[in-house]
């Protein structure tokens, strides 16, 4: 290896501290209002679950990008250092690829989420959502057979929708950001 | 002047004295003393297991008395102490010896955890070494801070990932950066040190080996079939770093004439990620004239006695590259696109 260049990832580094901030101040309020929990335990499992999930991110793309085909790697030192596209044969591909790449980071953030909250609440203690029965009594066979639910299955489901919502809400944003932030420059150049 | 020597002798004195046998101070004259121990072992040629185990003693008793000193003396950055991340780089140090760049990369990148563990441990046992798991509140917090060094170790690979690709492909250096998105260059734009200039330089001495001193007609043959010749002297021509040839095509428009002669002009054509909208080539100009042959002195006067056939077909070529290259932006996308 030679030696080391003075390119450092500052501006990485602040975005992403700024998407952060803006996730987890989004999905406080969506869990704060959806499962009932206060203001600062909200935000601190916000925080908790989003760094996870960025976290996660990060060890998977250092860990793939050596596997990219040259064409791919070229494509996204191309987008990391100079913010845009190159043109080889892969450009026409490369809208379909960062769509599926972006729903496959939705849905693997969300299992994320969704995963890492449990944990974290069960960890702490104040997970309060009841077991999964085995038996189920005569007044929830009942109620089974009335509304098509049961306890647990409302209380999870619950959840999950907040997890969800919180999750698109976040995801949306910074989507957000992003076209803003090209449309400035588009309008700027 | 000698009272503020003798102020600042007495501050560390006070500083470096033991307030008891159990406490940081001993710790680091301790740490000296098998330093010392082991540079004299080291003089007096001992064999090297006893200095390596001098010297690892005194790193052990560094580390260890400076991770207490910082517990007792917590340097703070606003509301956060950074002696653990002080300590940790101490350990980081003493472990992977950083001298090289692939263990400096492994050290960066554990730094962080390393951080982690030792603001955690005491958590989860105390002086007696009973293992117990901390209060909820507690372990929220340790989840997060340990979320939060992953994410600091996710940015120091990250930057050794773009040094790797720095490596892999220099003439990404050359680019400008201010576009970007994820990286800040500190300091001036190096200057052209693009691969251009070795491959076409290169390509030139290839040229003038093929076609200097050969028959005119040769030449001529050599300049109709432009795409093989190009790909001929391209060939066996390698980089500083070889994983970059995939980014690069040489090859040459058609030839002008000048005077009786030709004029090629050999470009490098960059097909990897670039600022430049369009991408760009690097263009080194050769002229090929041809000239009579003087033969010696004795051939000649043979080839006059044999007669005068002979004479009027006897041109060769002379090759001459300059030593200089451009580099043009292109105003329209290259039509072959890299593979």
């Amino acid at each position: 290896m030679g030696e080391l260049e003075p390119v450092f990832p500052l501006k990485a580094v602040i975005f992403q501290i700024l998407f952060l901030l803006v996730a987890v101040a989004l999905e406080a309020m969506v869990l704060r209002q959806r499962l009932r929990l206060g203001y600062k335990q909200s935000v601190r499992y916000a925080a908790a679950v989003n760094l996870l999930a960025v976290v996660v991110g990060w060890f998977a793309f250092l860990a793939v990008e050596p596997l990219f085909e040259p064409r791919l790697q070229a494509q996204v030192i191309s987008y990391v250092l100079f913010d845009n596209l190159i043109n080889n044969t892969l450009k026409p591909q490369m809208g379909w690829i960062i769509l599926v790449v972006g729903l496959v980071a939705f849905f693997v953030t969300l299992i994320l989420k969704l995963k890492g909250l449990e944990l974290i609440m069960r960890a702490m203690g104040t997970w309060n959502l009841p077991s999964k029965p085995k038996e189920l009594t005569r007044k929830e066979r009942y109620s089974r057979s009335r509304t098509g639910t049961t306890l647990y299955k409302e209380a999870a489901s619950q959840f999950a929708i907040a997890v969800l919502q919180a999750n698109a809400l976040s995801f949306s944003a910074i989507l957000l950001l992003l076209i803003m932030r090209s449309y400035v420059l588009r309008s700027v150049a | 002047m000698i009272d503020v020597f003798k102020d600042a002798i007495n501050k560390i004195r006070g500083l470096l004295t033991p307030p008891s046998y159990l406490s940081w101070q001993t710790l680091l004259l301790l740490s000296l003393f098998s330093w010392g121990m082991a540079a004299l072992a080291e003089v007096s040629e001992a064999t090297p297991i006893t200095v390596g185990m001098l010297s690892t003693g005194s790193w052990l008793f560094l580390t260890i008395a400076i991770w207490w000193g910082l517990t007792d003396n917590p340097i703070r950055l606003g509301y956060i102490s950074i002696s653990p991340w002080i300590t940790a780089a101490v350990i980081c140090v003493f472990v992977f010896r950083p001298w090289t760049n692939e263990r400096l990369q492994l050290a960066m990148a554990v730094w962080p955890v390393v951080a982690t563990i030792l603001v955690a441990v005491p958590n989860f046992c105390d002086w007696k070494l009973d293992w117990s798991v901390p209060k909820p509140a507690i372990r929220q917090e340790l989840i997060v801070l340990l979320l939060i060094n992953l994410l600091l170790s996710s940015w120091i690979m990250f930057y050794f990932r773009i040094q790797h690709w720095f490596n892999e492909y220099p003439s990404l250096i050359a680019e400008n950066l201010d576009e970007s998105a994820f990286v800040y260059r500190f300091g001036a734009d190096t200057g052209s040190n693009s691969q251009a200039e070795l491959l076409l330089t290169s390509a030139a001495e290839n040229l003038e080996e093929q076609l200097d001193d050969t028959p005119w007609p040769r030449v001529e043959r050599w300049l109709l079939n432009l795409d093989n010749s190009i790909n001929s002297i391209a060939e066996g021509i390698v980089l500083n770093a070889v994983t970059e040839s995939i980014f690069w095509s040489l090859d040459a428009p058609r030839p002008s004439s000048v005077s009786n002669g030709y004029q090629l002009r050999l470009r490098a054509n960059w097909l990897g990620p670039t600022a430049k909208q369009n991408g760009y080539y690097v263009e080194k100009v050769c002229t090929i004239m041809p000239r009579p042959l003087q033969q010696r002195a004795g051939e000649a006067r043979e080839e006059a006695e044999e007669g005068e056939e002979t004479a009027p077909t006897s041109l060769i070529a002379q090759v001459s590259c300059s030593d200089q290259t451009t580099q043009v932006e292109r105003e329209m996308v290259f039509e072959e696109s890299a593979t």
